[in-house]
């Protein structure tokens, strides 16, 4: 009898997630802190100790936790490992391969979700239907199906992903702090801007809808190719597309294919974002690797519309004024827009104010570089490494840490993030890129 | 001969009514009737005819749960994809479709069960008969996990595998009843979770080959 209880409390225990998960956390977080007071002993001995070795114990530690997780907090760790710029280069590499890794559901949940939602079953859906998942998705899985010689993608929500969206992200919170140097306030401001973008993630009606919207509105482009979605196979946990068949970017790359052809992708890919951000306002802002697959007749295949930012006008004008070359845009303007944008405000000092506006002001220009000649190289090693070192320096700059102030609006955070992934991308590719800007700007 | 066929259908559509009625009753009052007497008179029949087909309303209420755990399997079952499942495919089908059909007796079941605390500590007597056929079932499913090596065979312990999943089960029952997640995904999650948990534990593990090292030493002693 004895056993049997035994065995019993210890199933009571699991589905208490969020409990489970919290402990988890502050495992982790309490590892890291170890790891802080480590790294300042050793260093008290070792003075030439690296921040690197820090940051590489760190990442080891906090990349173990988050694997072990679903969902939100698998998210996050993903958007933390697309902004190069703002962490430190030990913890990409963890942190990309929090991308591949979330465990698979079962089959039987895969077939209870279908009855659930589409009142079939897979087999009654499709001639043939993977068992197992082909891959992973952040909040769900793919599984192939084929029908009438055609294949199609099926991707599956994890139940439970959206209840948890909020839960979770209270509990990355410490961790971001530490992380990304933010204090509270300044963290709150851009994780309500994250919780509503998951949120969003979260509901596949949605996606679909948007997924077509999109693919229609870019459909002029060339060189691109988007796969038909199927509304009548698809749910709020379920989205049915075509399958597309070809090579992510950096499998690409390993086929050395020609400048040629390097820069025409690349160009695609820039079109495709220049049309959304300056025509629909509307922008894919999720350019993950894993979301662009190159074809067997060289198009490029882009999918995952989960993630859209709808830019609002007042933000877009103030925001994209800033990509004008220096000697375009007068001292006056460029002070407008960072109290509007919310790069500077009224409390701060006007030491604050002065230090703040260079910040901003270099960063803006390196940032704005590619916009600021008619084509720009991105293959260009030296370009990237200026991004990282000056990241590195105003993140260690005294003056910018003690400060109390949240800056920058939240819409940007979802903008800046996208630029990051297309620069990283079109760097990944190597491409020669004709930097197309609005008409507005140029003048 | 063809008039006993026809009484036997009689017989079994008079005995559906009667729960059916029963069903009913506590659903449009949130309790069981007073007493036999009241709701056979509400039905319009005789008492002893009632005692024909049930002796009290426990009776009544095991057959309710019963039609639940035959539903249940017929409906795993006639999935194509089941005979090709894994023990624990097989098992968490079971709970999966064991939940569906319990969502058709939602009300009735909450009713009857919200206010009861545990189901572990205190097995409701109408689950009797619920019990028999869920310990058929995964005798069955530990047998054949047992043949293609999913679950382990150690003596002693393994004779206890049915009751340690007749522990999941009421565990299961127990938290769909407080479940208000939409659509019930939660409890989805934690069955997903709990399977997974009790076939690892019944799977060989690193205790396994513990035990076997501990009993070499002991014997070459």
């Amino acid at each position: 009898m004895s056993d049997k209880s035994e065995n019993y409390r210890e199933q009571e225990h699991i589905p208490t997630s969020k409990v489970q998960r919290a402990t988890k956390f502050f495992k982790t977080g309490a590892k890291v802190g170890g790891n802080y007071v480590k790294h300042y002993a050793k260093k008290m001995v070792n003075p030439n100790l690296t921040k690197e070795d820090l940051h590489a114990s760190n990442a080891e530690d906090i990349y173990s936790s988050l694997s072990e997780l679903k969902g939100s907090a698998l998210k996050v760790a993903q958007m933390m490992s697309m902004d190069k710029n703002i962490l430190p280069r030990a913890y990409q590499d963890k942190f990309m391969m929090a991308q591949y890794s979330a465990p698979p559901l079962s089959y039987p949940l895969v077939v209870r979700t279908f009855q659930k939602s589409l009142g079939t079953t897979p087999e009654a859906l499709f001639e043939s239907f993977t068992k197992s998942a082909v891959n992973a998705a952040s909040m769900g899985q793919v599984h192939q199906a084929e029908k009438e010689g055609k294949k199609y993608a099926v991707k599956i929500q994890y139940p439970g992903v959206a209840e948890s969206v909020s839960s979770d992200l209270k509990m990355v919170r410490p961790f971001a702090y530490r992380l990304l140097n933010m204090n509270e306030k300044e963290l709150d401001h851009y994780m309500e801007e994250v919780e509503e973008r998951l949120l969003e993630e979260t509901d596949y009606v949605l996606e679909v809808q948007r997924s077509e919207e999109i693919s229609q509105a870019c459909s002029h482009i060339p060189d691109l190719y988007f796969p038909n979605y199927y509304p009548e196979w698809s749910s709020d946990r379920i989205i049915t597309m075509d399958w597309i068949d070809g090579k992510h970017i950096k499998e690409w790359m390993l086929t050395n294919p020609s400048q040629e052809e390097r820069d025409r992708i690349g160009q695609a890919l820039w079109d495709f974002y220049n049309h959304q951000i300056h025509n629909l306002k509307k922008v894919h802002a999720d350019p993950h690797p894993g979301n662009f697959i190159i074809q067997k007749d060289g198009k490029l295949g882009i999918i995952d519309f989960g993630c859209v930012k709808v830019i609002p006008e007042d933000f877009y004008q103030g925001y994209f004024s800033l990509i004008k070359s220096d000697l375009l845009i007068k001292e006056e303007e460029l002070d407008k827009i960072f109290f509007d944008l919310g790069f500077i405000s009224y409390k701060d000092t006007e030491d604050e104010q002065k230090y703040f506006k260079g910040v901003f002001r270099a960063m803006i220009s390196l940032l704005g570089r590619p916009f600021h000649s008619e084509s720009f190289d991105f293959a260009d090693e030296s370009y990237f490494m200026e991004i990282f070192e000056m990241g590195d320096r105003i993140g260690n700059d005294k003056m910018f840490k003690k400060s109390r102030q949240a800056r920058g609006s939240r819409h940007g955070l979802y903008i800046n993030r996208t630029y990051f992934g297309i620069y990283n991308l079109l760097h990944q590719l190597g491409a020669n890129i004709k930097t197309t800007k609005p008409e507005w700007l140029v003048k | 001969m063809e008039n006993q066929e026809e009484n036997k259908v009689e017989l079994k559509d008079r005995r559906t009514e009667i729960v059916e009625a029963y069903v009913h009753y506590v659903l449009e009052h949130g309790r069981e009737p007073v007493s036999v007497f009241k709701f056979v008179k509400s039905l319009g029949m005789k008492e002893e005819e009632f005692y024909e087909y049930f002796t009290s309303f426990a009776s009544i209420k095991s057959a309710v749960w019963e039609k639940i755990i035959d539903d249940t399997v017929r409906g795993m079952e006639s999935q194509e994809v089941y005979q090709e499942y894994s023990a624990r495919e097989k098992m968490l089908s079971f709970y999966f479709t064991l939940v569906e059909e319990l969502k058709k007796h939602r009300s009735y079941l909450l009713s009857m069960y919200e206010g009861h605390l545990s189901f572990k500590r205190n097995v409701p007597m109408e689950l009797k008969g619920f019990k028999e056929k869920f310990k058929a079932f995964s005798a069955d499913v530990i047998l054949e996990g047992k043949e293609n090596e999913e679950i382990a065979d150690r003596s002693f312990i393994s004779d206890r595998y049915e009751d340690a999943l007749w522990l999941e089960t009421l565990f299961i029952l127990q938290y769909w009843l407080k479940d208000t997640s939409p659509g019930f995904e939660k409890t989805d999650v934690a069955i997903e979770k709990s399977v997974s948990l009790a076939f690892d534990l019944m799977g060989k593990s690193a205790l396994d080959s513990f035990l076997d090292l501990a009993k070499f030493i002991y014997q070459s002693k």
